[in-house]
């Protein structure tokens, strides 16, 4: 069995500090928490805003915490995948820091993965504090929250998500170097995916192809309609909140509708129903799928990165 | 003992072309070797292959002994290395990006402690190493690269450039810091486009172009070489015909060319020829009121390479 040499620990976790500190100087980086902690605030005070609007008191509601998702939702994730990475490996070559970098004794793994760890280390302390500013509010605002224990896994589930869209932002950044081209890449994936994709899948039925693509992933409903379902997604940006449903309600079953224009009256929607499968098998193929893209996009990046010659 | 660097038919391509063709190349140990051509010769593009950032397409080398190969970590612990025009991560202050790559070099917190204020003070950092890279000048992210260069105390360091961007006290500061590296035993290889930097700091040289090296050895070495002979220039007062008959009749001499009171005489040997000459002019009844010996200087062996392009298929002239 090989023996991780303490030298080399030291020297991985230099490479995150290295790297901590670059994510934390970025102002793009700032500006997202500024925007991620106004958003989380503006959904904590969601409720005021109704009851300013609608002169009805503000109601207690005990799952307020649990079900916001740190506030933040797919493309929250999305957009912290963009700022924390976009400029780890594409940023170096641009800048031509990567030079003097690659020159020291460190090993082209180590430098990959510490750049990486510190991404999750950065996404982990943003969410935690996202989180704990949630709870803190919501319980604030809405009274006793129940459930609050399945925080973690809510987290560890945003986590996730993120992660498969850094994989992607990593891979579109290693292979072109550039920063650019990674953010604008990106972008372009999760429109597609999650914009066309979804009103093309839902329109033709086909929506199932959506669970096996990063993002949203297909909507199915707990309940016999769209109309009075609960919606359950089945992408990878829906982990976190899916494994959360599924501890509290094991045996939900989630039904997947096509939705159809052709009803007797103009105007009227249908949902034909397609197929049923239990959520435990959504999580399943979510955290597969998840997984898959993961060691793929992570395991090319850092193949690339391993053979970059630097030229300029 | 093994050279520091030894390079045997080196070679890397872009496409179709050839940026580094064949290069054979030593340094020994404890010299201060000068590796000099113009723009585009390929001076660059060896020292990345030599430090592992780019791949050779063909030859091998070794560095202390050991051969180069892709990613080979260990091997770059020994080496210090600065990049032409060093692009550092702007987002760390000075002594922080010191102190990050002291750790990548594995030295101890106590050392790295001691280490880093020396190199700041070395380099003439003092006082600015607590600020943001980004708020540096070009000299001062130069002075900087120095330093990260030197930070593990290597037995080879690798200067691309050492005095691109920095003013002339800048200049004459690093070259006191590689003479110094010098004296304490270090091999330090330079590349450089600045003549006289060479000549004034470097024991060895091997000059380069269109990615062959067209010559290599000390100064003296090359010069020797490629001129073969020396020069004397005379300033004669009473001169006459009888000066020149007289020089004509030496057989050190070569052939004299003569504009007014001055007098270029074309010597066959690379010997002092000053005294006879001398005794010569004298016995003709002239008087010497200036003389002096020349040799080619390294500009002229350079510009006269470069204009000659003369490569042997070792790459040698």
């Amino acid at each position: 069995m090989a023996i991780v040499q303490p030298e080399r620990i030291a020297k991985f976790l230099a490479v995150v500090r290295y790297e901590l500190l670059w994510n934390i100087r970025k102002k793009k980086f700032l500006g997202m928490l500024i925007v991620a902690f106004a958003l989380t605030t503006l959904s904590l005070a969601g409720g005021h805003i109704v009851s300013a609007i609608t002169g009805n008191p503000v109601e207690p509601d005990m799952n307020f915490v649990i079900d916001s998702n740190l506030g933040l939702g797919g493309f929250g994730f999305f957009l912290f995948a963009i700022v924390t990475i976009m400029n780890t490996i594409s940023g170096e070559f641009e800048s031509g820091t990567i030079v003097p970098l690659l020159a020291k004794p460190v090993s082209r793994t180590t430098i990959f993965f510490g750049k990486l760890f510190a991404a999750f280390l950065t996404l982990l302390a943003t969410y935690c504090f996202l989180m704990v500013y949630m709870a803190i509010g919501g319980t604030v605002i809405y009274g006793p929250q129940s459930n609050l224990h399945l925080l973690p896994l809510s987290l560890a589930g945003a986590l996730f998500s993120t992660f498969v869209w850094i994989s992607i932002v990593l891979l579109i950044g290693t292979i072109f170097k550039s920063s650019l081209i990674a953010a604008l890449g990106a972008l372009g994936i999760w429109f597609g995916t999650n914009i066309i994709g979804s009103i093309l899948g839902v329109l033709s039925g086909q929506g199932w192809i959506l669970t096996y693509i990063p993002g949203s992933g297909n909507t199915g409903f707990v309940g016999e309609s769209p109309q009075i379902g609960f919606p359950v997604s089945t992408g990878t940006d829906s982990i976190g909140p899916n494994l959360v449903n599924y501890i509290l309600h094991p045996s939900w079953i989630v039904t997947y509708f096509k939705i159809n224009f052709s009803g007797s009256t103009p105007g009227q929607i249908f949902g034909e129903e397609l197929y049923s499968e239990p959520l435990s098998i959504v999580i399943f193929t979510s955290v597969a799928v998840a997984l898959v893209y993961l060691i793929a996009f992570v395991g090319i990046s850092w193949y690339l990165f391993k053979r970059a010659q630097v030229a300029e | 003992m093994a050279p520091a660097i030894e390079t045997v038919n080196l070679t890397k391509k872009y496409g179709s072309l050839i940026a580094v063709n064949n290069l054979n190349l030593s340094v020994e140990v404890g010299t201060i070797h000068g590796f000099l051509g113009p723009n585009g010769a390929g001076k660059t593009t060896t020292i990345k292959m030599l430090v592992g950032l780019l791949k050779p397409d063909g030859g091998s080398a070794k560095i202390l002994g050991n051969r180069i190969g892709w990613d080979k970590p260990n091997l770059r612990s020994k080496v210090g290395y600065m990049p032409e025009l060093p692009k550092l991560p702007k987002h760390l202050k000075g002594n922080e990006l010191l102190d990050l790559y002291g750790r990548m070099y594995g030295i101890t917190k106590d050392k790295r402690l001691k280490q880093v204020p020396t190199l700041i003070d070395l380099v003439g950092l003092k006082g600015r190493e607590n600020d943001l890279i980004g708020k540096y000048s070009k000299g001062m992210q130069q002075r900087l690269g120095l330093a990260q260069a030197l930070l593990n105390e290597p037995k080879l360091v690798i200067l691309d450039e050492p005095s691109l961007g920095l003013d002339p006290i800048g200049m004459v500061e690093v070259r006191d810091i590689i003479k110094k590296l010098a004296g304490e035993g270090i091999t330090t290889f330079l590349s450089s486009h600045l003549l006289h930097e060479v000549e004034q700091i470097c024991t060895h040289v091997t000059i380069i172009n269109k990615g062959v090296a067209m010559a290599s050895g000390t100064i003296k070495q090359i010069a020797a070489k490629l001129t073969g002979s020396f020069a004397v220039e005379v300033e004669v007062d009473k001169f006459s015909e009888a000066v020149i008959s007289n020089l004509r009749k030496l057989p050190v001499v070569k052939d004299i060319i003569r504009e007014g009171k001055k007098l270029l005489i074309n010597l066959k040997t690379r010997d002092d020829a000053r005294s006879e000459v001398s005794q010569a002019i004298a016995a003709a009844g002239g008087i010497v009121i200036s003389i002096d010996l020349r040799g080619e200087s390294l500009e002229d062996i350079f510009l006269r390479l470069l204009d000659k392009d003369k490569v042997t298929a070792h790459g040698r002239v």
